[in-house]
């Protein structure tokens, strides 16, 4: 199974939160929808869209509380026949995260959500204040990014 | 912002198209995952009516290539349009890295067009962020319609670019001026995340 991260502070607490809730697969979101790790995919499109759709969930459902008085409704969990799926936001030094956890029958919604919250701890603990940084593209990008898209669009 | 990763050296954007409802903001979509090919693009995903009309949002995801030595990726949404959808427009929106407006261009519309316009800008203020700030491109959609159901494109600038905003003609179900909004956007986000000493460190 492949894992990759965007931010190199997530890589220890997501491979520790992989082994020990037996997922099998975990995407570690920004509420954008922004993928900072992830656990499981091989193709970065097929990642974005399954990160988009658990960000929409945790989104809505967090309107929903808010017009039904709630502050939270914590983790959502809906299970399947074959995959258990749990979905959970926490809040560290970066800003808010979303977690979506994908889970078979080799554990149970009780580890994950234990596991769950060691994990959110740690990614608390790990956390960097977001920092800034200067310009990073060349001068010249417009020509490569009309090349790219050219290619893209066949033209 | 951007998310920047500097050690695998990847940058992905999240761009929302928006205008009112049936000005042909998922026809943009569909036309873009029609003509990209199946290893740069992801599965489009339609939250959708069971009438076809846009309920929460369309994604589609597309590997651009790379610029500048950096992998960049896209994250294309369109909203609902319809009035009542407000509160999942604003959910989609949060995060954007530049929006397209796509305006109907049918005179019959122009109100629409309008009042999406206003929403998206009080929508942006209500994410704290100043719209002047955000990159954005206007598309004029439905432009090959015969000349008297439609405003041309120096009457929709005239009434709709209050900013002087990049703007594109568009016939967006036969793919013209799909690619050169795409385009556009993409190099006023790139531009902003090259100039603004901004982008999460990796």
């Amino acid at each position: 199974m492949t894992t990759t991260v965007v931010e190199q502070w997530t890589a220890e607490p997501l491979s520790r939160y992989v082994a020990q809730a037996s997922a099998r697969i975990v995407v570690v979101m920004t509420p954008a929808g922004q993928v900072l790790a992830q656990h499981g995919f091989m193709r970065a499109v097929d990642l974005m869209g399954v990160a988009a759709l658990g960000a929409a969930i945790m989104a809505s459902s967090g309107a929903l509380a808010d017009l039904v008085g709630e502050r939270t409704f914590g983790a959502l969990y809906h299970a399947g026949q074959r995959h258990g799926v749990h979905l959970a936001g926490c809040r560290t030094p970066r800003g808010p995260l979303v977690v979506l956890t994908v889970f078979g029958k080799e554990t149970s919604i009780g580890l994950v959500e234990f596991f769950f919250g060691e994990f959110a701890g740690a990614l608390s603990a790990a956390a960097p204040e977001a920092p800034v940084r200067g310009p990073i593209l060349a001068e010249n990008f417009e020509a490569e990014l009309g090349a790219s898209l050219a290619t893209l669009f066949g033209r | 912002m951007p998310l920047v990763n500097f050690t695998t050296r990847e940058i992905t954007c999240k761009i929302v198209y928006y205008g009112p409802g049936r000005s042909g903001k998922t026809t943009n979509l569909q036309y873009i995952y029609s003509q990209v090919p199946d290893d740069r693009k992801g599965q489009m995903v339609s939250l959708a009516t069971q009438t076809d009309r846009t309920l929460f949002f369309d994604f589609l995801p597309l590997e651009l290539g790379s610029i500048s030595g950096f992998t960049t990726k896209f994250q294309l949404y369109t909203v609902p349009g319809q009035v009542y959808y407000n509160a999942t427009r604003k959910l989609v929106l949060q995060g954007a890295d530049g929006v397209v407006f796509v305006a109907d261009s049918q005179v019959r519309q122009l109100d629409e067009d309008l009042e999406s316009l206003q929403n998206l800008h009080q929508n942006i203020l209500e994410h704290g962020v100043d719209i002047r700030t955000l990159p954005m491109v206007l598309q004029w959609n439905k432009q090959d319609l015969p000349r008297d159901l439609i405003l041309a494109p120096e009457e929709l600038d005239d009434a709709l670019n209050f900013r002087g905003l990049p703007t594109f003609s568009a016939d967006a179900l036969h793919g013209a001026g799909v690619f050169e909004t795409l385009k556009a956007i993409s190099a006023e986000v790139l531009r902003k995340l090259s100039q603004g000493a901004s982008g999460r460190q990796g």
